[in-house]
């Protein structure tokens, strides 16, 4: 079945919540750290959105995401430690690299803020089919034509990129060069693209015609095959987060106002 | 290339052959991606398809195929690319009004569309990557400036997203002009014509 | 009652020269089966996406004379209302899967969920198009990895859920082999009995031939003929309209075999009963 979608069909916890809650999660879980600060929020919020993964049983499936930005945060962490400028303490030395105590800090809080967004966009990602969420926004308002655009996504990309290796060996067949000097490999790109592009043009105005006669532009009230039907688990997720971030934002503003001291 | 379109940019009725070309633009997006990774070019070369919808359908389609870009890639790969869809977003904006208004015509107006996108690009995504990355983009040429200009502050991050986004973009907008060119006469059509009475 | 009435169709492309429909007219009604035949160019396509208004609503471009649906003048509606009337299939079976659903079955009820038909009659609608389609057991597989022959059968499918009272078919197997294009034509006899108004274009003339109750013979955007299969492909001059007539009838051509009214037979079965019936009472021509 080729889509890009992450989500795995099953019943479990994460699964039997509808889009909007586990949505309302992804902003609670990057909102309130930000506004509590220090690391310790970060840290929880982390854990909660592993231990959501894990009772839901798709934990393994958040290894690609995390390694895509992992890369990145490892160059991050490289670059603040060994090259932040200004005054610093010394940690260790590598030859002529100096790494610092600052830097190495400064990263540490660009690295939990990032996998605190990943865990928690997995929480939602994970467990939720493209197609519901689709659902969901088309009954909050939004054109069910663009629910559409959005949908087909996750098909029509892979679709798209697939063939990706079968041009490439047709034009190397033809004797087009792919490796070499830059300007060799530059020459190559657009005789690549352009049967792709081409072709996805014409199929382009087929689908908006098999769409066309299907009703695509129809203006008639939607209906639903498949109606997502939340758990009953549901509601009382959606309270308890709204009730977390009020209460973060209000223990903020006292701490703020000096209501409540709080030592760092 | 495209003559200057009358009537409003922002007024365009979406019709369903200009909403089916987003997903279209977003595959060539990909693919573009995908090619030059294959092909280990320097450059990232994935907003062909969102600058080709904007030329062909306006600012709106290009917006839209550049902001599900990267909410799609957010949603399948890497979570902070959403984001940047905002970045993509407003190249998809900046090349459809260029295009709207007649000025990707000629060579020294396609440059200037892709500097344009470039500083677009640059200026929407710096202050995104201080916000999530302290400054860098994860780009080994221009993360190696940023290191090299003490790895803090807007003007090293600036620098480090220039590198990275004005070549690209206005390669970009070359490679973009060069294939829009050559688009059958039919196709175009489908996205500007007018009608007209026989009888 | 007429079902749809051409009247002087023209059409040109945009930014093209030559019009690409020439002044047709012709009345199609209830229950036919319409074959359309031509060269490439000739304008079958064309003409085909105008009986649903895609031409000129789509397409734009410039329009003359009028093409009236049920006594609606497709220029005056929409395409989503027409639609419920005109159903259509094309060659590329690939790019009539929306790409929006993940298995069969939900590909089919697309075009009921945008009309907000209920899910229990789209249930009904769905299960008995399946049945009549053959593809009952392909409901949870994914649209995509189907073949070309079971992919056009989902389209067709797709389309007569909507319970349109006319169904045009443009060239539906020619991107197919020849098993997906004996799938295809099976459903197509399928739909024939069940009494729906069939318009077809092909190039299979053998098969037009057989299921058809009137061809139109187009070229160069003109309507050169209309009438059964036998008066069409009678006609001397279907090579210079870039036609070739069916076997038999070439067969019966060089043999001198006609019928009563002076035409020649177009299938195996019209030769045999017309030699049979000559046998009995001397060859006639």
């Amino acid at each position: 079945m080729k889509s890009i979608s992450l989500y795995e069909e099953k019943h479990s916890f994460l699964n039997g919540l509808s889009p909007e809650t586990k949505l309302l999660y992804v902003i609670v879980a990057i909102a309130v750290p930000v506004i509590l600060g220090g690391r310790i929020p970060f840290f929880a919020f982390i854990a909660m959105s592993i231990t959501l993964l894990a009772g839901s049983g798709v934990l393994r499936n958040t290894k690609t995401i995390v390694a895509v930005s992992g890369f990145i945060l490892i160059t991050v962490v490289i670059i603040q430690t060994f090259f932040r400028g200004g005054t610093f303490t010394e940690l260790f030395r590598i030859g002529p690299l100096v790494a610092r105590k600052e830097g190495f800090e400064y990263s540490l809080g660009i690295v939990l803020n990032v996998l605190n967004i990943i865990f928690c966009f997995c929480v939602f990602v994970l467990t939720t089919k493209p197609s519901d969420m689709m659902q969901e926004m088309v009954k909050h308002g939004i054109s069910p034509r663009l629910g559409y655009v959005f949908v087909s996504l996750f098909q029509i990309i892979p679709q798209m990129t697939e063939h990706t290796s079968t041009i490439t060996d047709a034009q190397r067949s033809r004797g087009m060069e792919t490796e070499g000097s830059l300007a060799t490999r530059i020459k190559a790109f657009l005789p690549l693209i352009s049967p792709v592009i081409m072709n996805s043009f014409t199929d382009t105005r087929e689908r908006s015609i098999a769409l066309e006669v299907r009703g695509f532009s129809s203006t008639s009230k939607k209906s639903f095959l498949e109606d997502f039907v939340p758990s009953s688990a549901d509601s009382g997720m959606r309270i308890a987060l709204i009730v977390l971030f009020c209460a973060s934002v209000a223990f903020t503003v006292l701490r703020v106002m000096g209501v409540i001291a709080w030592l760092r | 290339m495209s003559d200057k379109r009358t009537g409003n940019p922002w007024k365009v009725k979406m019709s369903t052959a200009s909403l089916v070309l987003i997903p279209a633009a977003i595959g060539i997006n990909y693919v573009g991606k995908l090619f030059a990774s294959m092909l280990k070019l320097p450059l990232w070369l994935d907003s062909i398809g969102t600058c080709l919808s904007a030329c062909l359908a306006g600012p709106i389609v290009g917006a839209l195929s550049g902001l599900l870009t990267n909410v799609i890639y957010g949603l399948t790969m890497d979570p902070i690319s959403t984001v940047y869809g905002l970045t993509q977003a407003g190249i998809g904006i900046a090349v459809g009004l260029m295009a709207w208004y007649g000025k990707v015509n000629k060579l020294p107006g396609i440059i200037v569309t892709g500097l344009l996108a470039g500083l677009v690009a640059v200026c929407i995504s710096t202050p995104l990557n201080m916000i999530f990355w302290g400054g860098s983009t994860g780009n080994v040429w221009g993360d190696a400036v940023f290191a090299a200009m003490g790895s803090q502050g807007f003007l090293a991050s600036l620098v480090d997203e220039i590198i990275v986004d004005l070549p690209d973009k206005i390669v970009v907008l070359l490679l973009t002009a060069g294939i829009y060119k050559v688009l059958p006469k039919s196709l175009v059509t489908l996205y500007q014509a007018k009608d007209e009475s026989l009888d | 009652m007429a079902e749809i009435v051409i009247n002087n169709l023209r059409y040109r492309y945009p930014e093209t020269a030559r019009l690409a429909l020439d002044g047709i007219s012709c009345e199609i009604h209830q229950g036919e089966f319409i074959g359309i035949i031509g060269r490439n160019g000739a304008g079958k396509s064309t003409l085909s996406q105008a009986m649903l208004g895609l031409v000129p609503n789509f397409y734009h471009g410039a329009y003359g004379g009028s093409v009236t649906v049920d006594g609606i003048n497709v220029k005056e509606d929409t395409v989503d209302d027409l639609c419920q009337k005109v159903g259509l299939v094309f060659q590329n079976p690939f790019n009539q899967v929306t790409g929006s659903k993940l298995t069969v079955y939900d590909e089919i009820a697309y075009g009921l969920e945008n009309f907000g038909v209920a899910p229990d009659e789209m249930r009904r609608r769905i299960d008995s198009a399946m049945e009549l389609l053959d593809i009952s057991q392909l409901k949870d597989r994914a649209p995509y990895d189907l073949s070309g022959g079971q992919m056009q059968r989902m389209a067709l499918a797709g389309i007569i859920v909507m319970e349109p009272e006319v169904i045009v078919m443009d060239e539906p197997t020619s991107q197919l082999d020849p098993q997906g294009s004996e799938e295809v034509f099976r459903a197509v006899s399928a739909l024939k009995d069940e009494g729906k108004t069939i318009i077809m274009v092909e190039h299979k003339i053998e098969k037009i031939a057989a299921y058809s109750d009137r061809v139109m013979l187009l070229d160069d955007g003109k309507l050169v003929a209309m009438g059964t299969p036998k008066a069409v492909f009678s006609r001397d001059d279907l090579a210079e309209h870039g036609v070739v007539a069916p076997t038999y009838t070439q067969i019966c051509r060089k043999l001198g075999i006609r019928d009563r009214e002076g035409f020649y037979p177009v299938t195996l079965e019209e030769t045999r009963s017309l030699l049979e019936s000559d046998m009995k009472g001397g060859l006639a021509g």
